[in-house]
């Protein structure tokens, strides 16, 4: 079963969240990761793991040029919208 | 057994010789004795007696010295197949290659050896010896164990292979548990110091916790060299009672370092065992043993001359540093200590240290302190890769069975992240906790600081 790609990165953040002792919360596009989530870079760190984990890639892990920077949930799902989908057409 | 002189033996032959010379010897005085007793524990148990064992070994020197083969890589699956295809090529003065599952790949390497296997069939082979290998004493091939890179190929001398074996009189004739892969430096040891003191060698069918305690009391096993890592698993995941009625007389723990909290289960659980624990290292061999029960090893020793002209000092960073005599240089180990109280503890090797943000953290620290949380048996640390951070602190923790009288699992790990978060830098708390059934241990017995396989 694959989960869909908003719900993968919502469940990641929250079980962030959960085990570095905070309050799990509701999960929305427009929040900003750091401000609104509290998500430091160790935050971030985990949630590529554990997004890498639930959908398969890391698209931070390949060398890319310039990456828009990652400010929103909504970033979050763009990036892996496109790495997902760039991973199906390879296979 | 009838009391063996083997001192004769072993300072008459040379070392290449000295394993086969040893088995006729003790063939010839005790022929009935047993030698090997293989897959221990489990239904298709097999024992092997001095006599037959020393026939094999001399079948096999005969078919050697005819076909006269540049080496030789065993690819045996039984030990006494193992064990006499050794002896046997350092009998015939021909080198010999132990390799273990995990390094066949290597065997590219000596594509001009010949393969000998359970058959014991010596094929004829007109190769000369290539270059590379120089001439020279019978050596023995073994790859190393790959704890931190891949495993590669090193040549020991047969007096390095021998050099453990301790001759004195009250090591004769006992039973020692072989947990190490056979083919692996400490497993070589293990067998070779039985057999050359006329002991028992007794081999588990499987490795799990419960063959393993089944062998040591059916076959009253005297001597148990292991990790850390497998005798922590012996003793929180074998079956007690059986436990119980073991009669180990020593423990000898290497390639890891022990903790406290393990080396206090171990004495409560085998009472009349002797506990030692060897500083040993790729380069240099053993360096020394602590025999007080106690983790690491007294403070005093370090800065001054040991017994064998041993110098032991520390770098700022607490780097161990091995001068071996007073005027050879100061090799580095690669491992940490620092000062508790009275002793230096080891707490890690310099290449485990996991980087986070450029931040370092020790996974031992982070290991100790999950293993302190009620509720886990067994835990490893690692670092995870990571584009953000570099790495992040990773870690798997087995559970106790039964878990504490309400806990669940869940509990278990929130209490030890919440222990992780009380007692370090936010960097060291584990970012990955994943409650597995069993720890990933290498070839060796030691708990593998890579990360799990992501990839094929």
């Amino acid at each position: 079963m694959i989960a869909s790609i908003p719900d993968a990165i919502a469940t990641a953040i929250r079980t962030v969240l959960h085990d570095t002792g905070r309050s799990a919360r509701e999960v929305e596009s427009s929040m900003l990761l750091a401000t609104d989530l509290g998500l430091d870079s160790l935050d971030l760190a985990q949630t590529i793991v554990l997004l890498e984990r639930s959908l398969g890639v890391d698209p931070f892990r390949a060398p890319s040029g310039a990456r828009p920077a990652i400010r929103t949930v909504g970033d979050l799902i763009s990036v892996y919208t496109e790495a997902v989908a760039s991973t199906a057409t390879k296979s | 057994m009838t009391t063996l002189d083997l001192s004769r033996v072993h300072a008459e032959a040379s070392a290449p010789h000295r394993l086969a010379v040893a088995l006729r010897e003790i063939a010839r005085r005790s022929p009935g004795e047993t030698a090997i007793v293989a897959a221990a524990g489990g239904p298709d148990r097999r024992r092997i007696d001095y006599a037959s064992l020393a026939a094999m070994v001399d079948g096999i020197e005969q078919a050697v010295t005819a076909a006269r083969p540049v080496g030789i890589v065993v690819r045996a699956r039984k030990i006494e197949s193992l064990v006499a295809i050794a002896a046997a090529c350092g009998a015939a003065g021909v080198p010999v290659a132990l390799l273990a599952d995990d390094a066949r790949d290597l065997a590219g390497e000596l594509r001009d050896w010949t393969v000998v296997d359970d058959s014991l069939a010596v094929p004829a082979s007109g190769l000369s010896r290539p270059s590379g290998y120089d001439e020279g004493p019978p050596h023995v091939v073994v790859a190393t164990s790959g704890t931190s890179g891949p495993p590669k190929l090193v040549q020991r001398t047969w007096d390095a292979v021998l050099a453990a074996a301790r001759l004195a009189e009250q090591w004769h004739g006992l039973g020692w548990l072989l947990v190490y892969d056979a083919t692996r430096w400490a497993g070589i040891q293990v067998w070779a110091q039985s057999l050359l003191t006329g002991g028992r060698l007794i081999v588990p069918a499987l490795r799990d916790p419960d063959t393993v305690a089944r062998a040591i009391v059916d076959e009253q096993a005297a001597i148990l060299p292991a990790t850390p890592t497998l005798l922590r698993r012996l003793l929180t995941s074998a079956d007690r009672s059986l436990l119980s009625q073991a009669k180990l007389a020593r423990i000898t723990l290497g390639g890891e370092a022990a903790d406290g909290p393990l080396l206090e289960q171990a004495k409560a659980a085998f009472p009349g065992a002797r506990i030692s624990h060897v500083y040993a290292t790729t380069e240099l061999g053993e360096v020394f043993r602590v025999t007080d029960g106690r983790p690491g090893f007294p403070a005093a020793w370090l800065g001054r001359e040991m017994p064998g002209g041993i110098r032991l000092s520390a770098r700022r960073d607490g780097e161990l540093l091995v001068q071996l005599s007073r005027d050879s240089t100061d090799v580095a180990t690669g491992d940490l200590v620092e000062l508790r109280g009275d002793r230096y503890e080891f707490t890690g090797r310099r290449s485990d240290v996991i980087v986070v943000g450029g931040a370092k953290v020790l996974p031992r620290r982070v290991e100790d302190l999950l293993r302190s949380v009620p509720g886990i048996a067994e835990a490893r640390v690692y670092g995870q890769p990571s584009a953000i951070t570099g790495e992040l602190v990773a870690a798997e923790i087995v559970l106790v069975d039964p878990l504490p009288a309400g806990a669940t699992p869940e509990s278990v790990r929130a209490a030890a992240l919440a222990a992780c978060r009380e007692a370090l830098e936010p960097h060291g708390v584990p970012r990955i906790l994943d409650i597995v059934s069993r720890i990933k241990t290498t070839s060796t017995g030691k708990a593998s600081r890579r990360p799990v396989a992501t990839t094929p």
